[in-house]
């Protein structure tokens, strides 16, 4: 495998940048309390749409306390292993993937406190597109606050759902590109507030549910080729291809997904309780900064 | 508490490049710093005082905890012995607390409620509670309230029965491990490449490696000492005695002994808490001093002494007080006979007739009589037989004797730490009870809130459990803190100015008192602070409650009840500035409309006036104070 494969969809400016704050990872109070506080509403609309699932699934049957258990995960961009580790401790088979080593270091010296997580984390410096060398596929397939931060977007939602089993769930996070996204994520946390370091995020690279939504609307489509990817952060889609099914219905609104195929939820910051919440289903403005969405994979 | 990081094993972390996995290999630790081996823990819960057990009681009742934690509770005592506790019916312990109806719907929830022997607790149907110098009293009534009678307000338990209760209901969850007649002697934290988890060194030798360790461990926590959570508080001077009063029971012509009387003496509260028809449990808050004289006389000179306390005009409860404290300095303590004399003639002086109820030295006499010649000393009203004096349920039973070897006290402080969740080098730890907070017992509080915290805390983990979060985490905790600092700091605030005012001896505050100025608020707030301890029955706790949201009902009234206090503490400082200049004219108008409502002026304080026109809480048209509906629970 050659290096420019294993790095294609991986700015090295940021990396470097993640790697410098990798130590404070886990540092709660630290840059990334948001992320602290913000896992616990990325679990939570994972398992609700889990278990959501079940239910469409298999009528009638109640569904397991649980929806994780026994899954296959993976987390890519795990971070300091922030998600990687709940989803572990609900007993998911979980695989946490980063390009940045030290981002791999923190998460794993991390986890080896634990005596809870050895039995379902384990940890592995790699990028999405090397796993697709592999034949192992997953039931779920997250990915938090990447997608703002990779040079190729499509390449890169390509890559994930790829690596998703037929029937199974892809989970992104990110940050629209709105006025609202602009003022809140660059003005007030990197440069008023000083909650995030400066130069952490590019506005022209936050994405919007829509554009993810259109995107899935047109996918699968015939192999993006890695070479033409623009920089732009654009999703550019090739023409579809006419025998596969789109995984999201082309006639149904980019703001209002058919429910069953994939949702949008936005994530507020309460200031007062200075946490996260998960907005609920169809909030308006919602998905205007912060956002959660889920897209299956169609079973065929 | 010592602070040692344990010898550094580093942890090798192997980064493979691209994909060969990186292994997670379980660590096991060999040793720990003193060379031993260590069991991992989830939970260490430190003390199985009423607190600790509960929440070991409320973990163990979650499936989703018993399923994936492993809980530990470590207490210093016999819990066996509480386990066994069976007393003999009728005899009371002398540590009781009322529980509100919010704890009780809490223990329900849980299940361990069904464990209280029901026979051994009571209700509080109505209270009385009134102003040491003026008299201005309020009562007020379970129905009021919209609770029931048989509800009540509160429910008066002993801590013994609501422990053995928790010890039963964990009988049936071995997944939690007691581990009792057991110290803890150290803790340290582990080798920060191992997480800088708690240690906890247990004096029969074992060790506990913990995500999450608990303080239950009371006042002298040593987890919050471990933790490094600072706190501010002070000693308030005071003494409570305790001790379980032995009473006639109440005639037929009157109603059962279900009302809790509370009287506010500048030297501190005095409280009578029903226990059945004939028992009663004393909380008398007094000077440090008093509280030594008194717990040296006689038992009866005591009862005596507690009779009077809650009927003789404060004047004369001084110059009584006065008279122990000298016989007790002089070694030459005072007879149940010259008790009985000295209470008699003060009532003489303020003209009390024998047979009202402001009366207790005939009581007094029986007592001394000690049952012998009682009959034919005031056989009559002492046996209830018979029509009581009017007056009679103004006042609690006369007591008779104290049950022996219950008569006891505790010293009175505020106490609250900074924050309840330890963070940096104490990380991992978190607070609960009196270990985060102490408060002076007179609205019956200090347990609840320990309660509360505990139901709060439990659901927490379940929650941070439910969505995959590290139940040690600062994160997963804290919507603990949020939830319960505020309210426990609003509640301990309006019970310690509530505590400034009424044992305040500053000229002022005291003539103000005297004339009925404040009591007109502060007996509202006393209201709404102590129909809290009501909670409401009709919010039920919902175990499976969805989103855990759901306020205690009380949450609201406490609100309130903190605003009255702070109206009271500004028309204090109102009432302050007139006492000094009444010259001025609307000192002067107050003053004449005061006199025009019957009251004495300030030059002569009215210590033996009772003042009617604040029975039955009349008094709730008060700047700011808490209008009755407010205290209301809402939905
Ligand atoms: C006079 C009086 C009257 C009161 N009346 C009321 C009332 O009416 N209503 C009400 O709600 N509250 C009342 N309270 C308050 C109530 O009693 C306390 O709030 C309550 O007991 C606190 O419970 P806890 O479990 O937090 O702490 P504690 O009961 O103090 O328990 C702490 C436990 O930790 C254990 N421990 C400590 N250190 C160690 C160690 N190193 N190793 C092992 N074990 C250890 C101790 O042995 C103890 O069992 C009253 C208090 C007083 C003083």
């Amino acid at each position: 495998m050659s290096l420019r494969r294993l790095y294609s969809t991986v700015n090295n400016a940021e990396i470097a940048h993640f790697s410098k704050l990798s130590a404070h990872w886990w540092d709660e109070h630290g840059e990334f309390a948001f992320l602290h506080k913000m896992n616990p509403a990325r679990v939570q609309f994972i398992q609700q749409k889990l278990k959501e699932i079940h239910h469409d699934d298999h009528p009638g049957t109640p569904a397991p306390s649980n929806s994780l258990k026994g899954l296959d995960a993976l987390d890519i961009g795990c971070g300091g292993g922030l998600l990687s580790e709940s989803l572990a401790r609900l007993g998911a088979n979980t695989l946490g993937i980063d390009a940045s080593e030290s981002n791999i270091s923190i998460a794993s010296h991390h986890a080896s406190h634990d005596p809870k997580l050895s039995r379902s984390l384990e940890y592995q410096h790699t990028t999405s597109e090397s796993l697709l060398d592999h034949p192992k596929r997953y039931d779920i397939v997250c990915s938090m606050e990447v997608l703002e931060h990779v040079n190729n977007p499509a390449l890169f939602l390509d890559t994930c759902a790829q690596l998703v089993k037929p029937g199974g769930h892809l989970f992104l996070s990110t940050i629209a590109r709105t006025p609202l996204s602009d003022f809140l994520t660059i003005f007030l946390a990197e440069h008023v507030l000083r909650k995030v370091t400066v130069g952490t995020h590019t506005h022209s690279k936050f994405i919007n549910s829509t554009e993810l939504v259109s995107f899935f609307q047109k996918y699968p489509r015939s192999k993006p080729k890695t070479e033409s990817g623009s920089s732009s952060g654009e999703l550019s889609t090739s023409p579809s291809d006419t025998d596969t099914v789109p995984w999201i219905s082309p006639h149904s609104p980019a703001n209002e997904p058919m429910r069953t195929q994939a949702e949008i939820r936005g994530l507020i910051y309460n200031p007062l309780q200075a946490n996260w919440y998960l907005a609920p289903r169809g909030a308006w403005a919602a998905a205007e900064c912060n956002y959660l969405f889920w897209v299956r994979k169609p079973l065929v | 508490m010592l602070l040692v990081p344990s010898s550094t094993s580093r942890i090798c972390c192997v980064v493979a490049k691209n994909h060969s996995k990186l292994f997670l290999k379980p660590t096991r630790r060999l040793s720990t710093p003193s060379g031993s081996g260590h069991e991992e823990c989830d939970v260490v819960i430190v003390g199985g005082g009423p607190a600790g057990l509960a929440l070991a009681s409320a973990l163990g009742s979650s499936q989703v905890v018993r399923e994936n934690l492993r809980v530990a509770l470590v207490e210093g005592g016999d819990l066996s012995k509480l386990r066994d506790w069976s007393p003999k019916s009728g005899a009371f312990s002398n540590r009781v607390s009322s529980l509100t109806n919010a704890s009780q719907a809490f223990l329900q929830g849980v299940g361990a409620w069904d464990f209280v022997d029901a026979e051994r607790t009571a209700p509080i149907e109505e209270m009385q509670v009134w102003d040491g110098i003026s008299d201005a009293r309020i009562n007020f009534v379970a129905e009021d309230l919209g609770l029931t009678s048989e509800d009540g307000m509160a429910r008066l338990t002993e801590n013994f029965n609501l422990q053995r209760a928790l010890l039963r209901h964990l009988n049936t969850f071995p997944q939690v491990e007691l581990i009792d007649k057991t110290r803890v002697q150290t803790i340290v934290r582990d080798a920060d490449d191992r997480g800088g988890w708690p240690l906890v060194q247990l004096d029969n030798g074992r060790t506990l490696r913990t995500r999450l360790l608990v303080g239950a461990d009371g006042f002298n926590s040593p987890v919050r000492s471990y933790a490094q959570i600072p706190s501010f508080g002070w000693s308030y001077d005071t003494q409570a005695i305790v001790a379980t009063l032995i009473h006639e029971p109440r005639g037929a012509f009157q109603s059962p002994n279900t009302t809790a009387y509370q009287r506010f003496l500048p030297t501190g509260p005095i409280a009578f808490l029903p226990l059945s028809a004939t028992s009663s449990s004393l909380v008398w808050s007094t000077k440090p001093g008093l509280a030594s004289a008194l717990l040296a006389s006689d038992p009866s000179v005591l009862a005596g002494l507690i009779n009077a306390a809650f009927r003789l005009p404060e004047i004369s409860l001084r110059y009584l007080h006065n008279r122990i404290l000298q016989g007790h300095a002089s070694g030459q303590v005072l007879t149940p006979a010259e008790i009985r004399e000295e209470i008699f003639w003060r009532e003489q002086s303020h003209s009390i007739d024998a047979h009202s109820a402001y009366s207790s030295s005939h009581a007094v006499a029986a007592i001394d009589a000690q049952g012998e010649q009682a009959d034919a000393i005031e056989g009559k009203r002492f046996n209830n037989a018979g029509i009581p004096p009017e007056d009679a349920e103004l006042f609690p039973p006369l007591v008779t004797s104290l049950l022996p070897g219950t008569v006891a006290s505790f010293p009175l402080r505020f106490n609250h730490t900074e924050t309840y969740i330890g963070e940096g080098s104490g990380s991992r730890t978190v607070l609960v009870g009196d270990a985060a907070h102490t408060v002076h017992p007179l609205a019956g509080q200090g347990l609840n809130l320990g309660l509360a915290d505990v139901e709060c805390l439990a659901k927490c983990i379940e929650n941070a459990l439910q969505q995959g979060g590290d139940i040690g985490s600062y994160t997963a905790l804290m919507p603990y803190a949020q939830e319960r600092y505020l309210k426990n700091h609003t509640v301990m605030s309006a019970i310690d100015k509530l505590h400034k005012i009424y044992t305040s001896t500053a000229e002022p505050v005291v003539w103000a008192r005297s004339v009925g100025v404040e009591v007109l608020n502060e007996l509202d707030t006393v209201k709404a602070a102590l129909m809290l301890t009501a909670g409401a029955k009709q919010n039920q706790y919902n175990r499976n409650g969805a989103s855990g949201e759901q306020q205690r009902p009380d949450a609201a009234m406490w609100e309130a009840a903190a605003k009255g206090v702070e109206s009271v503490v500004a028309a204090n400082n109102t009432v302050k500035v007139l006492g000094r200049g009444l010259a001025g004219m609307v000192g002067m108008g107050l003053y004449n409309l005061l006199k025009e409502s019957g009251y004495a002026p300030p030059s002569t304080p009215s210590a033996t006036s009772t003042n009617d026109r604040h029975a039955n809480g009349s008094s709730n048209d008060s700047n700011g104070s808490v209008p009755p509906d407010s205290t209301q629970p809402r939905k």
